[in-house]
């Protein structure tokens, strides 16, 4: 390779990255760097408190038969960190926080670019379908069968704290929400069954 | 015509001076050493799995996994890419078809890291500079120098400017994700995000309570990061330091001074091991990838006739 080429190449490297940035692009291996930048001041601040044996539990599942029983990380042989996203957030309609940020303070641009009303997320994902997907496909389950899963539960604590209290140093006052989901099958979604999540 | 001039003179000074093909050949063996470490950590938890397990389906399939339509993952086959990324890490590390192992490296990790971030959707940045390296890697000359590519030669020497654009690239990028980091938290959540009250609060609080509390009220795990957490005044100071020195980060590329930039390098560092100790925020291996902002040449010299002697030394056999 010449200098005239290393050149053009580092001028066309430089350009990707720097659209990435711009365009906010963060389809790896391009990034504009957003981990942890999403920041919304608020009067509390809301903790998920993991349970650790009710998460090695699974999700408690009702098959289509009426019986009922748990799925675990060892079930859908998956790292247990990612069980638990699927256990504290996705069941509960949470979106990953890649979701969060790129659909947080887009700009006018940006929406542009991609096409985008006004409010509407550059992120959309519905959860509750892909989760009864994800588990039953996994578990070998047909929506004609009798072990197919059609309601699935979890639930955990939150503990909320006042900022105004830690600003005194007064971490006894917190109050202790519990939450809970439970999702259910619909027939609706049979269509999309063969096409998955692509 | 003179600003061009200027710009042409900056960019050759910058892009095409400082480093030899042996600085080159160096870089190439120690960051392919830490990254056998680094594919390790990153990957534990898909090696915790049952070969012969179930085949999960994807919940949100990485984007390359949605393109080519890879909707469910075959434990045993992450086994086998592991075997592959780490003989290919190793290949590359000794130079041994070097374009090739970097080739498989790449195509190696890209698998790897579709299958973990694809159980959940959640998506990791820990391997964008690492990339990075290594496509600057592939498409350099380094299998040319301390590598056994090198003993089919005769290949002409390497050129100052052919063996440091890769390296200053590096470099470039590492400032540069650090710098973009603060455009990123202003453009989403402003400069509140730096304050006592922030994001770091926030974050610090979730991260020590999410363990949860014992029947005596102590906290499960990271009490200390929920004592920082209720001095938003130390919070503060923090959040300006991160501010700094990620701001600060470019001008690293101008300090000349080896001892200066190992101080900065250490600070950055011990940025990396806090926000793991404190905040759980995993890049704690990612100080492997400074080694880009050192000429290596002497530190291997060093380490070959001083400090690996010391190994080598075998006791005294007592008469």
């Amino acid at each position: 390779m010449s200098k005239r080429t290393v050149t053009l190449i580092l001028a066309v490297y430089l350009t990707i990255i720097w659209a990435a940035v711009i365009f906010r692009i963060d389809y790896f291996p391009l990034t504009w760097v957003p981990m942890y930048s999403v920041y919304e001041p608020r009067e509390t601040i809301s903790v998920k408190v993991w349970d650790k044996d009710k998460y090695r539990k699974g999700l408690k599942v009702t098959h289509r038969d009426g019986s009922t029983s748990y799925v675990s990380y060892k079930d859908l042989n998956i790292p247990q960190p990612n069980f638990r996203r699927l256990y504290y957030s996705r069941i509960f309609g949470t979106a990953p926080p890649k979701h969060k940020q790129g659909n947080t303070e887009l700009g006018a641009i940006n929406r542009w670019v991609r096409g985008l009303e006004k409010d509407e997320p550059r992120f959309a994902v519905d959860w509750e379908w892909r989760m009864f997907w994800t588990l039953n496909k996994t578990l070998r389950h047909e929506p004609s069968d009798a072990k197919f899963i059609i309601r699935m539960e979890a639930d955990h604590q939150k503990r909320v704290y006042r900022k105004e209290d830690l600003l005194r140093q007064d971490v006894s006052q917190v109050q202790i929400d519990t939450r809970q989901a439970l999702i259910e099958w619909r027939d609706e979604w049979l269509p999309r069954w063969e096409h998955g999540v692509l | 015509m003179a600003f061009s001039n200027i710009l042409s003179r900056t960019w050759n000074q910058f892009f095409f001076t400082g480093f030899s093909g042996e600085s080159l050949g160096l870089l190439r063996m120690y960051i392919g050493c830490g990254l056998l470490f680094f594919h390790t950590y990153q990957f534990a938890t898909v090696l915790s799995l049952n070969p012969v397990g179930s085949m999960y389906y994807f919940i949100e399939p990485i984007w390359y996994f949605h393109l080519l339509g890879i909707q469910y993952h075959i434990p045993a086959l992450s086994f086998a890419v592991y075997v592959v990324l780490m003989g290919a890490t190793v290949t590359m590390m000794m130079g041994k078809w070097t374009r090739t192992s970097i080739l498989v490296v790449i195509l190696c990790i890209f698998y790897l890291k579709g299958v973990r971030d694809s159980f959940s959707g959640d998506v990791h940045h820990r391997y964008i500079i690492p990339m990075q390296m290594l496509f600057l890697f592939l498409l350099s000359k380094c299998g040319e120098a301390h590598s056994r590519d090198a003993g089919h030669g005769p290949f002409p020497p390497i050129q100052e400017w052919e063996a440091s654009w890769p390296i200053k690239t590096m470099q470039l990028y590492v400032a540069l994700f650090y710098f973009w980091s603060v455009i990123a938290k202003v453009r989403v959540g402003g400069w509140e995000w730096f304050s006592g009250e922030g994001r770091i609060q926030e974050v610090l609080i979730a991260r020590s309570v999410r363990w949860g509390i014992t029947d005596e009220g102590e906290l499960v795990k990271n009490s200390l990061s929920f004592e920082l957490a209720q001095r938003p005044d130390l919070i503060q100071i923090f959040s300006h330091l991160v501010l700094a020195f990620e701001l600060g980060f470019p001008l690293i590329l101008l300090i000349k001074s080896t001892k200066f930039r190992l101080l900065f390098i250490a600070g950055v560092t011990t940025f990396h091991i806090s926000t793991f100790v404190l905040m759980d925020v995993n890049f704690l291996l990612i100080p492997f990838v400074y080694l880009i902002f050192f000429d290596l040449v002497p530190i291997h010299q060093w380490l070959k006739t001083r400090a690996w002697p010391l190994f080598r030394r075998r006791p005294s056999i007592a008469g």
